[in-house]
C-alpha cells in the first residue's frame, strides 16, 4: 500500500468518526420528534466557543471546557425545543415549520457567536499532543483519540436508547405519542430530553472538532450538510446504520479529496447520495422499500 | 359502596364538533361496565376523554375520589387508570417483550413488573412465543393481545378496553373473551366497549347504551333484554328518523 492510500484511510476514519457523532445526534431528534434540527451544527459551534472560554480564556483546562461546552449546548437545545419546536407539535405542517425555526436558531447562534467572541480565529488545545505513525503515515494522537471516542459514544448512546427505561421512553414517544402517554410517559418531557441529549452530543463533537479546525461561527455548519447526507444515506433510523453510513461518507470523501480534489468533492458526495437513494430508497442499510 | 369512576355531565368533542352531550356514568369499586351503541356515536371519544386525551368543554371526571378532569393523560395513566385504545398500533419498531417491559413505566407499575409479565404471558401464550418480534409485524389479533398486555403491565386499578375483539375471528374472539373474563375475575374493574351485547353481558355487570353522545339506556345484567329486544334497541332508533 502506498503512503497516500494509508493517509486517505486514516483521514477517512477521522472524518467518519466525526460524521457518525454528528449524524447520531441528528438522528436522536429525528426519530423522537420527527424534526430535522438545522441548528445542530450551530450547537457544535456554540459548544466549541464555550469550551474555549472556559479552557483558554479562563484557563481552567480542556476537561472543564469540554464539560461546559457540552452542557451549554444541551441547555441551548432545551431552549430551542421549548421556544421554536414545541409550539408547533400539533401543527399539520410541523416538519416544514421546524425547518424554518431551526434554521432561524442556526442563524441566531452563528451571529451570536460572532458578536460575543469576535472575528479573531481561535483554536482549542488538543486532548493530547504527539503523533502516531501507522505504516509510515502520521496521525495526531488527538485524531486517533477521536477515532476511539466516536464508537464509545455511539455504543453508550445505543445502550441508553435501547436498554434503559428512559431511553426506551424516548423511542416510544417518537413512535406513538398517544400510546406513550397512556402508559405514563410525559411526552413533552421525552421530547425535551431527546433534544438536550442530541444538543449535548453536538456540543461535545464541536469541542473535538475545535481542536482540529479553527473556531469560526460556521465551524459546525459545513460538516452539518455532510452529517445530513449521512443520516439520509443511513436510512433515517437505527444508530448502527447511521454509523455505517458515516464511515462510508468519510472514506468516500477522503478518497475523493485524494483523486479529484477538494473542489469537486462536495458535489460528488451529493451525487453519490442521490444515486444511492434512486436504487435504495430507504438508504444504504434501510432494508427493502 | 365507593365510586371508582364518576363522569358527570361530560360535554366533549373535536374543535367545533360536539360528540358527547352531558353524558354521565359511574362505576363502583367492585363492578365492571360495558358500553355499546351505533358506530360513530362517541364511545371511543368517551374513553379518550376519561384518559385525558380529549379535553371536555364542561363536566367533571372523578377517579378514585380525585378530580382528574384537567389532568394530563400521562398522569392519569400513572395513577393506574389503564386504557387499551381502539386499533392501537403501539410502538411499531419495538419488540413484544421490550414494549411490555416499557409499559411498566411508572413507579407503581415498576414494582409489579415481573409478576405482571408472567401474567401477560400466561394469559396470551402467543405473545410469549413472539417476544422478539416487532410490533408492526404482528397480526391484528396478536396486536390486540399486546395492547391489552400493555394495559396490564401498567398495574391497572381500572382497565378500559376499546373494542378488544374488533375484526377478530369467532375463535380468537372467544379466546380473548376468556382472557378478559380472567382479568375481571382477578378483581380488576373493567370498562369494555363492544358492539356485541351478549359478549358484554358475559363480562360485565351493567351496560350503558350510548347514542348521539348520550346515555340512552342503562341495562343491568340481572334483567337483561333478550336478543330480539337488543336488535330493536340498535335498529329501532333508525326507523324513527
Ligand atoms: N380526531 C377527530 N376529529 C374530528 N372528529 C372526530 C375525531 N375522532 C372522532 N371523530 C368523530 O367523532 C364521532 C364519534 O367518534 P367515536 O370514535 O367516539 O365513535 P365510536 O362510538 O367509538 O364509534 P365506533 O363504534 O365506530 O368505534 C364520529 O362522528 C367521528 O367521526
Ligand atoms: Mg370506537
Amino acid at each position: 500500500m502506498t503512503e497516500a492510500m494509508i493517509a486517505t484511510i486514516l483521514s477517512g476514519l477521522v472524518l467518519g468518526s466525526l460524521y457518525a457523532m454528528m449524524a447520531s445526534g441528528l438522528s436522536v431528534v429525528w426519530t423522537t420528534l420527527g424534526v430535522f434540527n438545522f441548528a445542530h451544527g450551530a450547537l457544535m459551534t456554540l459548544g466549541a466557543y464555550v469550551a474555549w472560554t472556559i479552557s483558554e480564556y479562563l484557563g481552567l483546562g480542556l476537561a472543564a471546557g469540554m464539560v461546559a461546552g457540552t452542557l451549554a449546548a444541551a441547555l441551548a437545545g432545551i431552549v430551542i425545543e421549548r421556544l421554536l419546536v414545541r409550539p408547533f407539535y400539533t401543527n399539520r405542517n410541523m416538519l416544514l415549520i421546524t425547518v424554518m425555526t431551526t434554521l432561524a436558531a442556526m442563524i441566531i447562534i452563528e451571529k451570536g457567536t460572532q458578536v460575543i467572541w469576535g472575528p479573531r480565529l481561535k483554536q482549542l488545545p488538543r486532548i493530547a499532543d504527539g503523533e502516531l505513525f501507522i505504516f509510515g503515515s502520521a496521525i495526531s494522537v488527538h485524531e486517533a483519540l477521536i477515532v476511539l471516542i466516536a464508537p464509545v459514544t455511539l455504543i453508550a448512546l445505543w445502550a441508553f436508547t435501547a436498554r434503559t427505561l428512559t431511553g426506551r421512553s424516548l423511542r416510544a414517544a417518537g413512535q406513538n405519542q398517544t400510546a406513550a402517554a397512556l402508559i405514563g410517559i410525559h411526552v413533552p418531557h421525552a421530547y425535551g430530553l431527546a433534544y438536550a441529549l442530541s444538543a449535548g452530543l453536538a456540543g461535545f463533537t464541536g469541542v473535538l472538532l475545535g481542536s482540529i479546525r479553527f473556531l469560526t461561527p460556521t465551524l459546525g455548519s459545513e460538516p452539518l450538510v455532510k452529517a445530513m447526507t449521512v443520516v439520509i444515506l443511513g436510512g433515517l433510523g437505527s444508530l448502527g446504520a447511521t454509523a455505517g453510513a458515516a464511515f462510508v461518507i468519510g472514506f468516500l470523501e477522503a478518497f475523493l479529496v485524494l483523486t479529484v480534489g477538494l473542489y469537486w468533492t462536495p458535489s460528488l458526495l451529493f451525487l453519490t447520495m442521490i444515486v444511492v437513494l434512486i436504487f435504495r430508497p430507504n438508504g444504504l442499510f434501510g432494508g427493502r422499500s | 359502596m365507593t365510586m371508582l369512576l364518576e363522569a358527570d355531565n361530560i360535554t366533549a368533542g373535536y374543535g367545533a364538533v360536539t360528540v358527547l352531550r352531558n353524558l354521565s356514568l359511574h362505576l363502583s369499586d367492585n363492578e365492571s361496565i360495558g358500553l355499546f351503541g351505533p358506530n360513530g356515536h362517541g364511545k371511543t371519544t368517551l374513553l379518550m376523554t376519561i384518559s385525558g386525551l380529549v379535553r371536555p368543554s364542561s363536566g367533571s371526571i372523578r377517579y378514585d375520589g380525585v378530580d382528574i378532569t384537567l389532568n394530563r393523560a400521562s398522569d392519569i395513566g400513572a395513577a393506574g387508570l389503564a386504557h387499551s385504545p381502539q386499533g392501537n398500533t403501539l410502538f411499531g419498531e419495538m419488540g413484544v417483550a421490550e414494549i411490555l417491559e416499557l409499559s411498566a413505566f411508572t413507579r407503581r407499575a415498576k414494582v409489579q413488573r415481573k409478576t405482571q409479565m408472567e401474567r401477560v404471558y400466561s394469559l396470551f401464550p402467543r405473545l410469549a412465543e413472539r417476544q422478539k418480534q416487532l410490533a408492526r409485524t404482528l397480526s391484528g389479533g396478536e396486536r390486540q393481545m399486546l395492547s391489552i398486555g400493555c394495559a396490564l403491565m401498567c398495574a391497572p386499578r381500572l382497565l378500559m378496553l376499546d373494542e378488544p375483539t374488533l375484526g377478530l375471528s369467532p375463535k380468537l374472539k372467544e379466546e380473548l373473551g376468556i382472557a378478559v373474563a380472567d382479568i375481571a375475575k382477578s378483581g380488576t374493574p373493567l370498562v369494555v366497549v363492544e358492539q356485541d351485547v351478549q359478549f358484554l353481558l358475559s363480562l360485565t355487570d351493567r351496560l350503558y347504551m350510548i347514542e348521539h353522545g348520550e346515555v340512552v339506556r342503562e341495562i343491568d345484567r340481572t334483567d337483561a333484554p333478550d336478543h330480539a329486544e337488543i336488535m330493536k334497541l340498535y335498529f329501532g332508533g333508525d326507523s324513527d328518523d
